[in-house]
Order: structure tokens, then C-alpha cells, then sequence
């Protein structure tokens, strides 16, 4: 009787153990990235983008990389609108 | 006058349900707790197991057995309040609408045997609640708090590490990380000026997610000084808060501006909250 | 328009636009796809979505967060995203259009996936594996049957908490049985 009730608790605990590392999370697994660095240069005429001339447009050809005004938030400032 | 309230009333059958339904409660108790503490017991070692093997940043796996193991807990919380519901407080009212009236000195008697039985039952739950609240912190506290400051020293030996081993997408010029950044950014290359993007590792980005959690790890024993007075001392609070913030601004130096407009709410809400 | 400093828009992102994102990064949108919808750089949703939870927090009066739950209700609507959908199968489909036209539906789901959590899953996932419904979905359901639930409990305390309570032994029930019952079972009084 003892024996059967331990026998229960134990089963169980293995399955809820089992459970928890098996399922599958909502969103996924994180995978752990390294730090890396990108570049976007114009799309239309293949030049890239000069800090003096901001992040919104493309200086040579005026395509418009984001169709925004940029504000003063963490990095990224006002001056850095074209 | 014609003693009809003092007239001899007897009921050794609900003496002897008092008794028996006394004894059946506290068994009934005795053998949850002492289920609950097998269980908490049992369950720790694979708890810990799951919290040290789980790579997860937000430790998910850990945090799903955690909360089946608090639902079982729960669950016996529901039980035991459910009898109670049916088989003690619900008896009490039956039993006090049988008796006599408590005005009289035989109904007083009986009035007084129901009230120890339902004063006793009560108290016994009361232990039980306290025990089963002591095997949930338990569980919650096997693991210990995960050890924040190891995860951000470690992040900042690794941006040391490749801080300069960045070189520009357009000249391939060499490009130094000015500083620890925890969400994508530009930057700029200092030979051709191109905008790079500059994309920050995942433990970099928990930094960012975990600075607050660490900022309070830090003051941790701030808030335990303004916790413990009594009565709770606005003044130590100020300066638990502003430690914390001071913490976290050193942690994300980016977000200084932001937290101190969150401070000042902090502190608004303090006056109001105090002086009330 | 407002004149509250905190209802301005980031880096032209508003907080209409930022509401309906999260909506539908819930749904399985990824941060490109948002950034793009937006007409911006990733570099520059991250800073919005550092951002605004930001004003939340400074903001006292829970206009701003209110505000919130409200926009990410109208995620459907926004017509930056209309045309952007997370793929999902013909019945996640109809289960999402129905959690948010049925009220039933919605109560029940949502007490399943709480109990669901009680039981060592991730209740989350579980709705979505089930019922193909997305977290994102299913928040927007939530927001927008807020208000109408709040009516029902002042109408009627007792009747909703017994329906809660009746969803509640039946996902205990299924959920218990899958792990071959609960710890407690045969202690009985």
C-alpha cells in the first residue's frame, strides 16, 4: 500500500520532470546569438549611408531608407534624420 | 417559572459526532500535510536538477515544474477547504439549529461544546494552511535567486573581448564598440563614416533584461532595513530607491535619463502613499 | 490631438502603431517584419520598443497603459498591418475569429490555460497546439472582452464565478487524468 502510494509520487514527479524539459516553449528556444555588425547601403543606387548626412534618406538619390522622423530616444537623436 | 428552560437536555449522539468528526478532521489533515511534505521533499533534487541543466535565459522549463508542483500544493489547499466547507462549518450550522437556544443554561452548555469543537477545527486548519504556505516557499526558494552579478560580469568580459574585433561592412576599416550597447544601434566607421548596424550578443541583450532584477540583488539589504521598521520609515525607503536607481543606471547607463523620470514617480507615489 | 508629452510619438512610431506591433509580435511576427510594416529600421523599433513601456511606467494615471490595451485590442484594424498575418491553419483560424465573437469561448480558453500552467505546462503553447491561436490573438481577445466581463461580474457575481468555476473542474479534470491524477487524490475525509 506504502509502497504503491511512493511508487505513484515518484511516477508522477519523473513525468512532471520530463515534461518540463521537453516541451516546447511558446516563441521557441532562444538561441544564444553572438554580437555582430550589418550594413544597409542604398538599395536604389548602392551607396552607403554617411553619418553626416543621417539615417532617413539616401544622400545621392533621396531614396527614403525609413519614412519617419527620428526623435531623441536612446542612441539614435533627431540630428540623425537626413 | 416552570423550569422549561432549565429542563434537562441530552444529546449524547451529537457529542459523539463532535468527537468522531473531530478526530476524521484532523487525520484528514495529518495525512495532507504529510503527503505535501513528501512530496515537497521529493520533489526538490529534480527542481534543482531542471534550474541547473535549464539553458533557457528565462529558465522556462524550471519555472513550468515549479508551478505544477505549487498546483498540487494548491490543490490540497482546495481539498482541505472544500471539506471544511461541507463537513465542519456547514455541521456547526445544523448543530447549533438543533440545540436549544443559547439564552438558556443547558443550550449556553451546548452552545459552548459546538463553539470548542468549531474553535478547534478551525485551528488545526490553521496550522495546516501555515505548513503547506512553509512547503510552497520551500519549493519556490530551492533554487536560491539566479545569481545575476556572475551573469553580468561575465557579459562585460565578453564585450572586452571583441569590443575592437568589429571591422566596417562598406571600407572594412577596423571598428572599436565605444561602449556596451543591449539593443541593436548604429554605428558609425571612423575611417568612411558608413552606418553600420551593430547587432549586441543575447547575454548582452539580458543585461539589459535583467539590470532592474540586479539593481535590487545589489540594495537588497536597503530594502530589508526599510522593510523591518516600524513603522515603515519613508526616509529609508528614499534611500533604498535611490540606491537601486543609482545601481541600475551604473548597470545601463543608456536608460539613467529614463529611470529618473521613473524615480520621480516612484517618489510622488511615496508621499502619497505615506502621508495619505 | 493631445497636448501630453507622453502620447508623442517615438521616432514617429505612435502609440497606436507601437500597441498594434506587440499585438502582433504575439502572433509570431518577428522583429524585421514589424520594423518593415512600420516603415523602419530594426535598430530603431528596438529604441521605440525600449521606449514606451518607458512613458507606461512614468505615467501615474495609467492613461498611457489603458491607451494601450485599448489600440492592441484594434491590432486587426491598423492599417499598417492589415495585410500581415503569422500563418496559422484553417481551424487556428476559425478558432481565432470565434475566442473573439464568442465570449464562452474566450472564458473557458482562458481558464484552461491557467489551469494548464497549474499542471506544469506552458499554457501559452498549449492553446496555440490545441486551438491554433496565437498569444497575440489571444490577448487581443482579452482586451476587447475586458469591459464586458467587468459588466457581467457587477450583473452577476455568482452566476460568473460558478461558469468560472465549472471551466475551472473541467480543465482540472482533463489535465489531472493526463498525468495520471492528482498527488492527493486518495486522501479522502
Amino acid at each position: 500500500m506504502a509502497e504503491e502510494k511512493d511508487n505513484k509520487l515518484s511516477a508522477y514527479l519523473e513525468r512532471l520532470k520530463q515534461q518540463a524539459a521537453t516541451q516546447q516553449h511558446y516563441g521557441g528556444d532562444i538561441t544564444p546569438e553572438e554580437a555582430k555588425m550589418d550594413i544597409r547601403d542604398c538599395p536604389k543606387c548602392g551607396a552607403g549611408r554617411a553619418f553626416e548626412k543621417g539615417l532617413t534618406a539616401c544622400t545621392y538619390c533621396g531614396f527614403v531608407f525609413m519614412d519617419i522622423k527620428l526623435t531623441d530616444g536612446v542612441n539614435i537623436k533627431k540630428e540623425n534624420n537626413s | 417559572m416552570f423550569g422549561f428552560f432549565n429542563k434537562k437536555y441530552d444529546n449524547p449522539a451529537l457529542l459523539e459526532e463532535m468527537k468522531t468528526r473531530q478526530e476524521r478532521w484532523f487525520a484528514f489533515l495529518d495525512k495532507l500535510e504529510a503527503r505535501m511534505h513528501e512530496l515537497t521533499t521529493a520533489a526538490i533534487p529534480g527542481l534543482q536538477e531542471i534550474f541547473n541543466q535549464d539553458a533557457d535565459p528565462y529558465k522556462r522549463a524550471h519555472s513550468n515544474m515549479l508551478q505544477g508542483l505549487l498546483g498540487q500544493i494548491n490543490h490540497m489547499r482546495q481539498k482541505a477547504n472544500d471539506i471544511q466547507e461541507e463537513q465542519i462549518i456547514d455541521f456547526v450550522y445544523q448543530a447549533e439549529a438543533m440545540v436549544p437556544v443559547v439564552t438558556s443554561t443547558v443550550g449556553r452548555d451546548y452552545h459552548n461544546r459546538i463553539m470548542n469543537f468549531r474553535m478547534a477545527c478551525l485551528n488545526r486548519h490553521y496550522i495546516f494552511d501555515e505548513k503547506l504556505n512553509k512547503c510552497m516557499q520551500r519549493l519556490q526558494q530551492a533554487t536560491g535567486a539566479r545569481d545575476l552579478e556572475a551573469a553580468y560580469q561575465e557579459q562585460l568580459r565578453a564585450f572586452e573581448s571583441i569590443r575592437d574585433k568589429f571591422s566596417c561592412q562598406q571600407c572594412g576599416g577596423n571598428i572599436t564598440i565605444e561602449k556596451m550597447f543591449f539593443i541593436d544601434t548604429y554605428v558609425t566607421c571612423p575611417f568612411c563614416h558608413s552606418q553600420n548596424t551593430f547587432s549586441p550578443s543575447t547575454g548582452a541583450r539580458m543585461v539589459l533584461h535583467d539590470a532592474r532584477a540586479l539593481a535590487e540583488q545589489r540594495t537588497a539589504h536597503l530594502r530589508q532595513a526599510y522593510e523591518e521598521s516600524t513603522p515603515r520609515d519613508p526616509e529609508r525607503e528614499k534611500v533604498y530607491l535611490r540606491a537601486m536607481i543609482d545601481e541600475w543606471n551604473k548597470i545601463i547607463p543608456d536608460m539613467a535619463e529614463e529611470n529618473e523620470k521613473f524615480y520621480e514617480r516612484l517618489l510622488r507615489e511615496q508621499s502619497f502613499h505615506h502621508f495619505k | 490631438m493631445s497636448d501630453n508629452p507622453l502620447l508623442e510619438p517615438i521616432h514617429g512610431i505612435t502609440l497606436e502603431d507601437y500597441s498594434a506591433a506587440c499585438a502582433k509580435m504575439g502572433s509570431g511576427l518577428s522583429e524585421a517584419d514589424i520594423a518593415k510594416a512600420l516603415g523602419v529600421e530594426v535598430p530603431v523599433w528596438q529604441e521605440a520598443n525600449l521606449l514606451w513601456p518607458e512613458r507606461m511606467k512614468q505615467d501615474e494615471t495609467f492613461h498611457i497603459v489603458t491607451l494601450f490595451g485599448q489600440y492592441f485590442g484594434q491590432a486587426d484594424q491598423h492599417p499598417k498591418f492589415s495585410n500581415l498575418k503569422a500563418t496559422v491553419s484553417a481551424e487556428g483560424g476559425a478558432n481565432t475569429d470565434r475566442i473573439k465573437s464568442d465570449k464562452s469561448f474566450y472564458e473557458e480558453l482562458e481558464v484552461a490555460r491557467q489551469v494548464a500552467y497549474e499542471y506544469g505546462l506552458d499554457g501559452a503553447q498549449w492553446i496555440a497546439d490545441k486551438y491554433g491561436i496565437t498569444l497575440g490573438d489571444f490577448q487581443i481577445a482579452a482586451s476587447n472582452w475586458n469591459a464586458q466581463i467587468h459588466q457581467d461580474i457587477a450583473a452577476d457575481f455568482d452566476g460568473y464565478n460558478e461558469r468560472q468555476a465549472a471551466y475551472k473542474a473541467k480543465y482540472q479534470q482533463l489535465f489531472a487524468d493526463a498525468q495520471g491524477g492528482n498527488v492527493a487524490d486518495d486522501i479522502e475525509f
